[in-house]
């Protein structure tokens, strides 16, 4: 019986606080301060967002758009209470809409929907709103590019949940999950590649915290265009921020030796001095993904494809030297420093210089300091120099 | 030299040390050597912080390496000159082979620095050519073989490979980077020395040296040249008829040294020159379909339409209107909940006439637009026959 009386009671409870809060909406729509952190406006939130949700938790509540879309209008309540948005009031974001019926929407489809809103996020993330505007999303939208990712398109407002420790400001490891997912709504064919490569599958297959996300090399929000001069100079760089540590790289065996011995070698030498000099010009010197791969990097080891194969190497080489022999690889010393055993030929010859100079030298010095020494016990005692 | 200006003296005061040709090969040999460390070793230590200063001032790498290449181009057809020239002072001249060096350099070198560590009552006499500047020569010689071969390598690194172990590219770069920095450090405390602090020496620009210098320097050359031993003039005949051999053989192997120098420069395409292509390329915008939206998916519109409420009618009703016109909200009293609902109306009085689409404010609402349940013109046209229709329950 109680549970009749509940049912029968609950369309008019709502309704009454639907039409409260109306009334207030008029009065506290202006006075809503958008704020992230907002844990004095919970009460009025509270009342305007029942309000809401009164309608838009109905299913399949949606509006058909000129464009012949329908948008979609449901709020999924339990969604909405599990991300971090869940102490703003619907009004913060949605500010022209404070009164029933809603003002006309002029939206024609549902990408100008997107376009109206997006723009409301930078009331309270203005320093993530600011860096996308340095972003290739941005480029690629003032050029015109209506597909270019704005702020809804990775974080849906309404179910966005939280993606950094809040403590240490680092990215959660089921955040470190969902980007790439989130990148792949419009990268889908580089997600497939990545999702196979070395980091790709231990971050998706294990969720191992110590693979690169999308996001750690092309960056967040200020995402550049990695075809870049800049961006390709300075990717060593990004690479080595890992595989330089050797906190990381510990644990899977990999050498920490690959920046360096890069940097020694012509390649990156030249690479190096361009990010140093000229970062906005281009060169052809290989960086670490023209040999390793880009999205589909795989393990050096990999039978199919690594580059520990001779074959495959030469099949790396032959990219920028087309007419590259069998022995040619070799002239690259894979991230090797020369040593008795590996590049001898090199070894020895660097030792041979290292004992050859300062001999050479030394006894250039020698004769020098002993000349010196008798002209000047020469002059002093007046003598001709004989 | 007399104190005695008055006195008039036969043998010249100056010595003829160096023809013009061999001053001006220096000078060339100067510049090309100077561009030649100092785009060189910035190379070696590219990753310092003065290298890449010079570097940068040079215009950047990609300029540095080609002055460096036209700095060894120049090199070569010094050498090449040289070569002719040395061929024609043996075989034509048949002057004395005075660079050559022998145990008396090694004796000289000895007795010198004995002489200066003050065991030695006397330096040693020496000749046209002292230990000190054969070895500068010969380590010359030294080095422009060993950079050459060794530049050749990294020039043309498809070429050395065909034949030799891959590892002789990463090999060559190390003794040609160990050799330069030995040839800079020997300019610097052997050369420098010898002939700018000991005693400036301007024989290689003025091409003479003094009587004193002469004595001082080359003892036993000037007691030759005094002796007329040295600087034997060839009859003109016999010098003819040397020319006449040794110019087309001389010719032939500079037309091969050239050859040599070109083929060294332009032999091989090492490397394409645009940017290596990326291995798998994907296109880069492949949206994921269907496109995720940002909030639920619309409900699907059923199959077959039935114009009855209990047919297509009331679902339509419930999937857009129901949101505010349900059982839990019943905006301006009015809900589609039922059929019953329906007919019955809300604060505005019956919504639906049956039989008058019309005169229907449903109809009338819907036909302005801008409800938030909108019905699209299709959906409101199935609505106006349905109620044309009478509106029939089933």
């Amino acid at each position: 019986m109680l549970k009749s009386v509940n049912a029968i009671r609950a369309p008019r409870l709502a309704a009454i606080s639907l039409i409260l809060s109306l009334t207030l909406l008029g009065v506290a729509a202006g006075l809503v301060k958008p704020a992230a952190a907002a844990g004095d406006q919970v009460k009025p939130q509270e009342a305007d967002n029942v309000a809401c949700l009164a309608c838009h938790n109905q299913p399949g509540f949606s509006l058909p758009l000129p464009s012949g879309e329908s948008l979609p209008l449901t709020i999924d309540a339990g969604h909405f209470d599990d991300s971090v948005h869940k102490s703003l009031a619907c009004t913060d974001c949605h500010t022209n809409i404070s009164t029933f019926p809603h003002p006309d929407l002029k939206a024609q489809s549902l990408r100008e929907v997107s376009m109206q809103l997006y723009t409301i996020c930078k009331n309270c993330h203005l320093e993530q709103y600011d860096k996308t505007l340095d972003s290739v999303h941005q480029k690629a939208l003032a050029a015109g590019n209506t597909n270019a990712a704005i702020c809804t398109d990775c974080h849906n407002p309404h179910t966005q949940t939280q993606l950094t420790d809040p403590t240490t400001g680092k990215l959660l490891p089921e955040a470190r999950v969902q980007i790439p997912m989130k990148c792949a709504r419009c990268h889908s064919a580089i997600y497939d590649q990545y999702k196979a490569s070395v980091h790709g599958s231990a971050l998706i297959g294990d969720g191992n915290p110590d693979v690169p996300t999308c996001i750690d090399c092309h960056g967040v929000h200020n995402i550049q265009d990695p075809t870049t001069a800049t961006f390709r100079v300075y990717s060593p760089l990004l690479c080595s921020k890992c595989h330089t540590d050797p906190a990381i790289m510990d644990k899977y065996g990999i050498p920490t030796q690959v920046l360096n011995t890069y940097v020694a070698d012509f390649h990156g030498t030249t690479v190096t001095l361009f990010e140093k000099t000229s970062p906005d010009q281009v060169t052809n010197k290989p960086v670490c993904f023209d040999c390793h791969g880009v999205h589909n990097i795989k393990r050096v080891d990999d039978p199919q494809y690594g580059l520990a194969m001779k074959e495959n190497l030469l099949a790396a080489c032959r990219k920028c030297h087309p007419d590259a022999t069998a022995n040619f690889p070799d002239a690259w010393m894979s991230h090797y420093i020369p040593s008795p055993t590996r590049y001898p030929i090199v070894y020895y010859v660097n030792l041979f210089y290292k004992i050859f100079i300062p001999t050479v030298i030394g006894g250039m010095l020698i004769y020098v300091l002993s000349d010196i020494a008798r002209r000047l016990i020469e002059r002093r005692k007046g003598v001709k120099h004989a | 030299m007399s104190k005695k200006g008055s006195v008039p003296i036969k043998q010249p005061s100056q010595y003829e040390r160096f023809h013009w040709a061999q001053r001006v090969a220096h000078a060339l040999l100067l510049i090309s050597f100077t561009t030649l460390a100092l785009t060189g070793l910035p190379q070696k230590y590219a990753m310092t912080g003065w290298a890449e200063a010079m570097i940068k001032s040079f215009g950047g790498i990609e300029i540095t390496r080609l002055f460096h290449h036209v700095a060894a181009g120049v090199l070569m057809l010094l050498t090449i000159y040289h070569i002719l020239d040395i061929g024609y002072k043996i075989f034509v001249r048949r002057s004395q082979m005075s660079m050559l060096p022998g145990l008396q350099d090694v004796k000289d070198g000895i007795q010198a620095f004995v002489y200066n560590l003050g065991l030695g009552k006397r330096r040693p006499q020496m000749g046209r050519y002292t230990f000190e500047e054969k070895m500068e020569y010969w380590a010359l010689v030294w080095g422009i073989i060993i950079m050459g071969i060794t530049g050749f390598m990294m020039w043309n690194p498809l070429a050395a490979v065909r034949l030799l172990p891959g590892e002789i590219i990463p090999a060559a770069k190390a003794a040609h980077g160990g050799e330069a920095l030995l040839a800079v450090l020997a300019i610097i405390v052997w050369h420098m020395y010898g002939v700018h602090l000991r005693r400036f020496n301007k024989s290689m620009w003025t091409g003479k040296l003094s009587e004193e210098e002469m004595l001082h320097e080359h003892p036993l050359e000037l007691a030759n040249i005094k002796a007329g031993i040295v600087r034997r003039r060839v009859d003109p005949k016999t010098l003819r008829k040397r020319q006449t051999v040794y110019y087309p053989v001389a010719g032939v192997l500079a037309v091969a040294m050239l050859l040599g120098v070109y083929g060294f420069v332009n032999g091989e395409k090492t490397a394409i020159t645009t940017v290596p292509p990326i291995s798998s390329p994907v296109p880069i915008y492949v949206p994921q379909t269907p496109t995720p939206t940002s909030t639920l998916l619309p409900t699907p519109t059923t199959g077959a339409t039935v114009l009855t409420w209990d047919g297509s009618i009331g679902p339509l009703f419930q999937a857009k209107c129901g949101a505010c016109h349900g059982t839990t909200v019943t905006l301006a009293q009015l809900s589609f909940a039922t059929y019953a609902d329906a007919i019955k109306g809300g604060q505005d009085g019956k919504v639906i006439l049956p039989s008058d689409p019309a005169g229907s404010l449903l109809v009338q609402k819907q036909q302005a637009g801008g409800h938030p349940g909108q019905f699209s013109a299709e959906e409101l046209g199935l609505v106006s026959q349905w109620i044309a229709a009478g509106a029939p329950e089933k």
